[in-house]
């Protein structure tokens, strides 16, 4: 049992739990201020992406997933909207990088900004489907955008945090 | 290699399978979800207050790289306006404290006889969509979901989620957000001036006393108490009636009166005024004025009290066929800039049957 115990808390998804935490709360806080042209740069999508970018199609999905979640938990839309949205924000940023064989850090930069700004289109586009009026608006062309800017410049150091968070270690937990 | 792969693919259905079930959940607005909102925010809550006092210069920093030059200048035509409307604001208090004392004395209900709570705000929405703030308040100062808030102008929005000492407030231009008000609108045909009457059939000074005195004594006892700075009887009466003959009286005729629409005020997003829609079809576009204030219709099942202001009407979009116009709505408060809200104690129905 305390083996057991013992090994979730060295897995790498207890690791993203709290270090989603920190870049959920950085969200809420600093980037919930920090609005250049009226826009929130997308912390915690740009965050998902840098997983999907630096690891495979499948953590990247889970990673958006589990970092979805916790972004419903704090806003008022319904609970798992966001949590697909970023799933496939995740698996979008491995999926563009996956046709190079040995991508540079800048490839892997722009993946990261491509899906991040594709998940703020998409998220829009989710809540109307699901029925929220009032969310297609001509304002989703700025709001990509600046998501797209915001991660050019935070993908490159958050890419080693996504690295670090995700990273297995052989004989422990996974 | 493949086990895990396989683990993982099993791991993503699982979520994505959970996700929609959520969905499907929190649309039927299920108990549930609210719960895990709150279990998730009583974890989540000291990670973020940590982070926003390790943040805050930086985000300081920001705003005065950013708002420098703007706050300088509209500190100066602030300035300007308060020194203008110094005078207006005493008119105005006189007249918000003469109806109130009306409705009191009708045994209407009135803003000044709900409590509430004062909360500063503490975060701003972090999407781009979703228009919501955070206030320092929350169970444990009376705040419960729904319950209508304010700032010093006019409604911002009501409460949607409630933990122990904060709370989510939704912004009247959240998409979400909607409520039953009423457009006070004016007729336009001239008033009727009567002529000033003769001096001996002027009322005296001691029979308008005397009348004062015996319709008020029976009612005021009972319905004035909740009026803070009111008491009965104290109320005097303008010198033009009771000089009799030195001035015209100016009597509204019926058509004169206010004209009260109502409708249901919708929001649209950030940077998008907010609509009146359902207006009565059989309303004329040419009838509601730009201008024309609107404030919440109140009732049983509406969100907040009555008379609470909202906005102007900024523009009226009249419609073919039996719809009726569609009013572009101006709101008195700055959404852009809240600081310090109150939250009226007032929970409508709908959200007590929830």
């Amino acid at each position: 049992m305390l083996d057991r115990l013992l090994r979730m808390f060295a897995s790498r998804w207890f690791r993203l739990v709290l270090v989603a935490l920190v870049v959920l709360s950085l969200q809420t806080t600093l980037f919930g201020q920090i609005r250049p042209f009226g826009y929130a740069v997308q912390i915690v999508a740009i965050f998902v992406a840098c997983a999907g970018a630096t690891h495979d199609v499948q953590v990247g999905a889970v990673t958006g997933l589990v970092a979805g979640f916790m972004y419903d938990a704090v806003l008022a839309t319904p609970l798992g909207i966001t949590a697909l949205v970023f799933g496939v924000v995740g698996a979008l940023a491995s999926l563009l990088v996956q046709p190079f064989r040995e991508p540079t850090w800048w490839l892997r930069v722009l993946a990261a900004s491509v899906a991040a700004a594709f998940g703020e289109v998409f998220l829009p586009v989710m809540n109307s489907v699901v029925g929220l009026s009032g969310w297609l608006q001509y304002r989703i062309i700025g709001v990509a955008l600046v998501t797209f800017v915001g991660s050019l410049i935070f993908a490159l150091p958050l890419m080693p945090v996504t690295r670090w968070t995700l990273r297995e270690r052989a004989g422990r937990g996974d | 290699m493949a086990r895990k792969q396989t683990t993982l693919t099993r791991a993503i259905i699982l979520l994505g399978l959970a996700a929609v079930f959520l969905i499907t959940l929190d649309l039927a607005d299920s108990n549930s979800t609210s719960r895990v909102r709150r279990v998730f925010g009583t974890v989540f809550s000291p990670v973020e207050d940590v982070m926003r006092v390790v943040t805050r210069p930086l985000g300081n920093a920001w705003r005065s790289f950013r708002d420098y030059d703007e706050v300088v200048d509209e500190n100066a035509r602030l300035r300007e306006q308060v020194a203008l409307q110094e005078g207006a604001a005493v008119a105005a208090a006189a007249s918000v404290r003469l109806s109130q004392e009306l409705l009191a004395l009708n045994g209407l209900p009135t803003l000044a006889g709900i409590n509430s709570v004062t909360a500063q705000v503490i975060g701003e929405t972090p999407t781009n969509f979703s228009q919501t703030v955070e206030i320092n308040q929350g169970s444990n100062s009376g705040i419960k979901v729904g319950m209508p808030v304010l700032n010093a102008a006019g409604l911002i929005g009501k409460v949607t989620e409630v933990f122990g000492d904060r709370a989510l407030v939704m912004l009247i231009s959240d998409p979400d957000y909607a409520l039953s008000v009423k457009v006070v609108t004016m007729s336009s045909r001239t008033p009727v001036t009567l002529p000033p009457l003769p001096v001996e059939d002027a009322p005296t000074v001691n029979s308008v006393l005397e009348t004062t005195d015996t319709s008020s004594t029976s009612s005021t006892s009972s319905t004035t108490t909740t009026i803070k700075g009111f008491t009965p009887g104290t109320t005097t009466l303008p010198p033009e009636v009771v000089a009799g003959g030195a001035s015209n009286i100016t009597v509204p005729i019926a058509s004169q009166l206010a004209v009260r629409e109502t409708g249901v005020l919708e929001g649209r997003g950030p940077g998008t005024k907010p609509i009146v829609r359902f207006l009565d079809a059989s309303t004329r576009a040419s009838a509601i004025e730009v201008g024309a204030p609107i404030v919440s219709a109140g009732g049983s099942r509406s969100l907040a009290p009555p008379d609470v202001v909202i906005g102007v009407v900024s523009r009226v979009v009249e419609r073919l066929g039996t719809a009726g116009p569609i009013l572009e709505i101006d709101l008195v408060a700055d959404l852009s800039n809240l600081s310090f809200l109150r939250v009226l104690l007032y929970q409508p129905i709908t959200e007590t049957e929830k």
